[in-house]
C-alpha cells in the first residue's frame, strides 16, 4: 500500500513537472514568435545610424575589415589588402536594388570629393552568379558592366560579394556599407539608404576626421 | 525507489531543458516575407487544364516587384512548378501591380505587390495523389533597403481526379 503510495506520488509528479514544462515552453515559444512577427519600426526592414542598427554592426564596429579577395568586371583578383592605408566605404550593393541606385550618385560626388584625401570607395556587387554556366555567367557580368556603365561609377566595382556574406555579417539587406579607416579597423556601418550627409559624416570619421 | 524517481524527474527535466535549447535555435531563423496561405489540397479532372487562385501574404511594410516589373534589371515575381511533380504548370495569371515611389526618389515609378495577392494557376495533373512543391520566387524592399531574392515553396496537394 505504501508502495503502491510512493508510486502514485511519483507519477504525479512526473506528469506534473511535464505539465509545468511545456507550460514554460509554451510560453517561450509564444514570446519568440511575437518578437519574431512583430514588425520593425514604421513597418521597415531596420536601421539607420550604426549606434541602434543591427547586431552585426556592433560586432564588426572596432575590428579589422575582413579580408577578402573577389574578382573585378575585368577579371582581375583585387585583394582588400590593395587598399591597405586609404580610408575605404565597402558598398554592398547590386543591380536588382532600387535603394542602391539612390545612393550610388551620392557616392560618386563624394568619391571625388575626397579621393584626394586618401579616401575610396569599393563597390561590391552582390548579384548573383552562375559560376556552373559559363554562359549565364558571361550575361550576368555584362548585367552589373553595364549598370556600372549607365551609373557612370567611377570607383572600383567587385563581384561576386555573395561569396563574403558571412564574415560581413550575412548582408541580408542592401544597400551596406562599412567604413573602414587607414588602419583597416571598421569605425561605422550603415544599413539601408539614409542621407548624402550621413554618408559624408561617415567618410569624415574614416579619414580620422569624426563627425 | 527515491532513486529511481529522482533519476526519472532529472531525465525529464533535462529532456524539457533540451527542447527549450531546441526551440530557441529554431527560432533564430527568421519568418519568410512571404507566405504561402491557401490552399492546401485541390481536386481537379486528371489531363484537363484547371485554372487554380493561390493565395500569398506579404509581410507588413514590405514589397515585391509584380510579375512585370517597370525596369529590366528588377526580378519579377514567378510562380513555378517542378517538371517531375505529376502536376505541370500550362501558365500562370499575375494581378497588376501597384504603382510605388520610392520617398527618397519619387520620380521612379515601381511595380509592386504588398499585402495579399493571387496567383491563378493553369494546372494540369495525372490521376492520383499528387505533394506539389510549387515555388515562388521574389525579391523583396521596403522603402530604404531591398533582401536578396528568394524562393518559398508552396506545398499543395493536387488530386487528379479520374473522369
Amino acid at each position: 500500500m505504501k508502495r503502491n503510495s510512493l508510486v502514485l506520488g511519483a507519477v504525479l509528479a512526473i506528469l506534473a513537472f511535464f505539465g509545468w514544462a511545456g507550460w514554460v515552453n509554451f510560453e517561450f515559444r509564444k514570446q519568440a514568435a511575437e518578437r519574431l512577427l512583430a514588425p520593425a519600426p514604421g513597418g521597415e526592414l531596420k536601421a539607420g545610424p550604426a549606434s541602434d542598427g543591427p547586431p552585426f554592426i556592433p560586432m564588426l564596429l572596432g575590428k579589422p575589415a575582413p579580408a577578402f579577395t573577389l574578382e573585378n568586371l575585368g577579371g582581375k583578383k583585387v585583394p582588400l589588402s590593395d587598399y591597405k592605408g586609404k580610408a575605404l566605404l565597402i558598398n554592398f550593393w547590386a543591380t536588382w536594388c532600387g535603394p542602391c541606385k539612390i545612393e550610388t550618385p551620392w557616392l560618386i560626388v563624394l568619391r571625388n570629393q575626397y579621393a584626394a584625401q586618401g579616401f575610396e570607395v569599393l563597390g561590391i556587387s552582390m548579384d548573383d552568379l552562375d559560376h556552373g554556366n559559363p554562359r549565364a555567367l558571361s550575361e550576368e557580368k555584362q548585367e552589373i558592366a553595364r549598370f556600372v556603365q549607365q551609373t557612370q561609377i567611377p570607383y572600383p566595382v567587385l563581384i561576386d560579394g555573395d561569396s563574403i556574406s558571412r564574415p560581413y555579417g550575412g548582408l541580408d539587406e542592401l544597400p551596406t556599407s562599412f567604413f573602414v579607416n587607414r588602419n583597416g579597423i571598421v569605425v561605422a556601418a550603415q544599413l539601408g539608404v539614409t542621407s548624402k550627409a550621413e554618408i559624408e559624416g561617415n567618410i569624415r570619421k574614416a579619414l580620422g576626421g569624426g563627425n | 525507489m527515491r532513486v529511481a524517481v529522482a533519476l526519472v524527474l532529472g531525465l525529464v527535466g533535462l529532456m524539457a531543458q533540451a527542447q527549450m535549447y531546441v526551440d530557441s535555435a529554431r527560432s533564430i531563423t527568421k519568418p519568410a516575407v512571404v507566405q504561402y496561405l491557401y490552399p492546401e489540397q485541390i481536386t481537379i479532372p486528371a489531363g484537363r487544364p484547371s485554372t487554380v487562385t493561390l493565395h500569398f501574404r506579404i509581410s507588413p511594410g514590405l514589397h515585391i516587384n509584380s510579375h512585370t516589373p517597370t525596369e529590366d534589371q528588377l526580378i519579377p515575381t514567378t510562380f513555378s512548378i517542378p517538371a517531375s511533380a505529376g502536376v505541370r504548370l500550362e501558365g500562370a495569371v499575375y494581378p497588376p501591380g501597384a504603382e510605388f515611389r520610392l520617398p527618397l526618389d519619387p520620380g521612379t515609378r515601381l511595380s509592386v505587390y504588398t499585402g495579399e495577392f493571387t496567383v491563378q494557376a493553369r494546372l494540369v495533373a495525372t490521376a492520383g495523389d499528387h505533394l506539389v512543391e510549387a515555388k515562388l520566387r521574389y525579391q523583396a524592399c521596403d522603402s530604404n533597403a531591398c533582401m536578396p531574392p528568394r524562393t518559398i515553396i508552396a506545398a499543395i496537394d493536387v488530386i487528379g481526379r479520374r473522369e
